[in-house]
């Protein structure tokens, strides 16, 4: 079974670019290195071929900035099978009132946040290789 | 209000919150105006229930945050009327619900306390009279990588940037997409309560992003008799859709005709805020 | 939001260091080098086409700012929108070797990387510079 690909959408207006972006190197290059790997969205959106070979028809999870949903669409457009898509602000409400930073970089807050999303794809990552999606 | 109710729990099998949206379904499917839907058979086969769907209205309970169920709605575009998550409700009764399925005194609390919210919301929430047009055409201007857009007629907007939009003796109120725009995403909406009488100006709830929070000056006078229920867990349809989707509130109006003295229309709004964008230049 | 009429457009690639650097540097030019004077224009958003990122790029200069030769960020403002007004390739600041290492989280940046964001946000605020003389 090929790596399970997971896409950020690493917007650079806000802060929830770069949680999306850091949330998702923490699951990639630290949490379950062997299980997934992340490909870059700005390849996907131009379409380079060796991406797109790589994405066409395997299991990808997205994680989004904004409700545009670039990484999610763009990723579907490119013939990959989006099984689990989340976007950050998705997950704010326990976390209101908190400051998480800016698009440079994260407080301790923020930090917590990207924590949190990274478990969440630590659990679709499980979910997927147990087959019950 | 619609005689019948659909309820579409998320049924999840592996937790014990998608157990207690099952639970709480099957017991509201007591009555007979409550048809349960399976999600898994929606999923499969939405003709299934469409007869059921267009005589009643919506209550979608979710178990998790991962919200299947209220995706499976959007997904098959179905309009949802209520939305319960089973984990925000345990939550605040600070009972941790964890992954094991289990029947005690704690999971049996979290389903009476999901059952009252949606007999109050029920209860407060009455049908809408208000009368949607079928679509609203916009003129836009753009400054910048912005663009502003401002619908070409039946809207009313105050200089704070709400808007209402009237159907009869009644109303929705919102904000412009020029608000949407400088607040960038809207991730918590608080509503004014139902029943609330208020006057031209005052404030009517307010919605928050990341960078601020906007309090909503109302364009009108009158009593809440509705909130946008929707927006709690899609806050970002005021982003997408300021003036149809993304409205916030639905009065019943006092007096529109000295309201609108004070009111721009669209034509005038249109104008307005063109020169008050290039002014600050946003 | 908007002072100016100059765009900057980030990779912000996932794959290598260079995105790392690519993105850092543009968010310093327009924090602390031009602030106010940069209007950021998001990649993806770009492409997508749905929001009035096309339509700046077509009417002001745009500056791209990419982390390897693949130049995603370049290729795309020709494609979509016109000529670039200025590029930057992090490869050929930092070395194609260097650009193509691993990404790196914010956590780990060093005193070394952000030499590297450095030296592109100056070479990014050189073309801007000279973007403005012209107007």
């Amino acid at each position: 079974m090929s790596k399970i690909k997971i896409v950020p959408c690493s917007g650079i207006g806000k802060v929830f670019g770069l949680l999306a972006r850091e949330s998702v190197l923490m699951v990639t290059e630290e949490k379950c290195p062997d299980e997934c790997e992340t490909l870059c969205l700005a390849h996907v959106v131009t379409g380079d071929d060796e991406v797109v070979g790589k994405i066409n028809g395997e299991n990808c999870i997205t994680m989004d900035g904004c409700a545009k949903y670039c990484a999610k669409k763009s990723v579907e457009e490119t013939g990959g099978i989006v099984v689990k898509s989340h976007k950050v602000p998705d997950y704010i409400k326990a976390h209101r009132g908190e400051e998480h930073g800016t698009g440079t970089y994260l407080t301790d807050d923020g930090w917590k946040y990207a924590e949190e999303l990274a478990e969440i794809m630590v659990e679709d990552i499980k979910e997927i290789k147990a087959g019950v999606n | 209000m619609s005689d019948s109710l659909c309820v579409l729990p998320c049924n999840g099998l592996d937790k014990c919150a998608g157990d207690l949206s099952r639970r709480v379904a099957q017991e509201m499917a007591k009555s007979e105006e409550v048809e349960l839907i399976c999600p898994v058979l929606l999923n499969q086969n939405k003709s299934r229930y469409e007869k059921a769907l267009e005589a009643g209205s919506l209550t979608v309970i979710d178990g998790c945050n991962t919200r299947c169920a209220s995706k499976l709605a959007a997904d098959l575009e179905l309009a949802i009327k209520e939305k319960v998550n089973v984990s925000e409700v345990a939550k605040s009764l600070d009972i941790k619900l964890g992954i094991e399925i289990r029947e005690d005194q704690d999971t049996q609390a979290v389903i009476q306390a999901v059952l009252g919210k949606i007999n109050s919301s029920a209860a407060e929430q009455v049908e809408s009279e208000f009368v949607e047009p079928e679509s609203v055409e916009y003129n836009t201007f753009s400054h910048g990588k912005f663009i502003f857009k401002v619908p070409k007629a039946n809207y009313y907007f105050n200089e704070n940037d709400c808007w209402v939009t009237v159907s009869g003796n009644m109303a929705r109120v919102g904000v412009s997409d020029y608000v949407q725009q400088n607040l960038s995403d809207i991730l918590y909406v608080d509503p004014p309560e139902i029943g609330d009488e208020f006057e031209q100006f005052d404030d009517l709830g307010s919605i928050e992003s990341s960078k601020a929070v906007f309090e909503i000056v109302s364009p009108v006078a009158g009593t809440v008799v509705a909130v946008n229920a929707g927006l709690s867990d899609a806050p970002e349809q005021v982003n997408e859709s300021p003036y149809e989707k993304g409205w916030l509130v639905e009065v019943r109006l006092s007096d529109f005709e000295e309201d609108q003295d004070l009111l721009h229309d669209c034509p005038a709004y249109f104008e307005f805020l063109k020169r008050k964008v290039e002014q600050i230049d946003v | 939001m908007l002072g100016n009429r100059i765009g900057v457009i980030s990779c912000s690639g996932e794959e290598c260091l260079g995105g790392t650097i690519s993105r850092l540097a543009v968010r310093k030019m327009m924090e602390e080098l031009k602030p106010g004077m940069v209007s950021t224009l998001c990649l993806p958003l770009f492409i997508a086409g749905d929001g009035g990122e096309r339509e700046f790029a077509e009417k002001y200069p745009t500056i791209a700012v990419d982390g390897c030769s693949k130049c995603c960020a370049k290729r795309a403002i020709e494609k979509y929108s016109s000529a670039v007004a200025g590029s930057i390739d992090v490869a050929e600041i930092i070395g194609e070797a260097k650009a193509l290492e691993k990404p790196l989280s914010t956590r780990y940046i060093t005193d070394l990387h952000m030499e590297y964001v450095n030296q592109t946000a100056a070479k990014t605020c050189e073309i801007f510079d000279e973007i403005l003389a012209k107007q």
